[in-house]
């Protein structure tokens, strides 16, 4: 029988790394991102371009994105109950955590507070970090419960 | 809930990781039930008692 997912099978330095299993799991974002940057580029560099070919280039992304997202379920589908439910704590922590600090920040901004590079709330890509930051957070929190 | 996995894995002088192995889950949810952090659910319970040949009653108990 195969071995059940485990995080650590998929960081490096773990000590339990797996490259076929983070291939596995991570290839369509690699994928992903790459077309992401590059059709970026591109649009950047042709402004002359039609809308409707910007808008076709802007979204082909989301096809290996969704790629990945369908990875990700059966990874954590792979999982054993107690890793699944670390997950599922760590997913609501960081959830949660992303709402409550942007609902902070956004109530800061509507009452004047200035809050120097948050004064027009989180970034796109700031909002990915504090979320990835809170789940790496949500994880060893939950880790250390069932230790 | 308490239970008697240590007791019953250290009959069979399996280590954790051979339990989990046997089990199709991670060590570390051994390590979660026996150390009566984690209950496993009743798929994994019914296993558990399959494997030791034991009712699952006799195995985990309700606590107080």
């Amino acid at each position: 029988m195969d071995k059940p997912n485990t995080i650590e099978s998929v960081q490096p330095l773990s000590g339990h790394y797996s490259l076929k299993k983070d291939l596995r799991l991570n290839a369509w974002f690699m994928v992903a991102a790459a077309t992401c940057l590059v059709f970026d580029l591109l649009i950047k560099r042709h402004p002359e371009w039609s809308p409707l070919r910007r808008a076709l280039l802007t979204l082909t992304p989301l096809i290996p994105g969704m790629l990945y997202v369908r990875d990700c379920l059966h990874f954590i589908r792979g999982m054993d109950e107690l890793q699944r439910r670390i997950q599922m704590e760590a997913w609501l922590f960081a959830a949660m955590g992303t709402l409550i600090l942007g609902t902070i920040v956004n109530t800061l901004n509507a009452n004047g507070v200035p809050l120097g590079r948050l004064d027009h709330g989180f970034s796109l890509v700031g909002t990915f970090a504090l979320t990835f930051v809170l789940w790496l957070v949500g994880t060893a929190i939950a880790n250390g419960r069932y230790k | 809930m308490k239970n008697q996995l240590r007791e019953l894995r250290a009959l069979k002088q399996w280590s954790q990781g051979d339990l989990a192995d046997k089990l199709c889950v991670s060590r570390q949810t051994i390590n979660a039930i026996e150390t009566e952090k984690y209950d496993p659910s009743l798929p994994l319970a019914f296993k558990i008692a399959r494997l030791f040949k034991q009712s699952i009653e006799e195995i985990f108990k309700a606590g107080d």
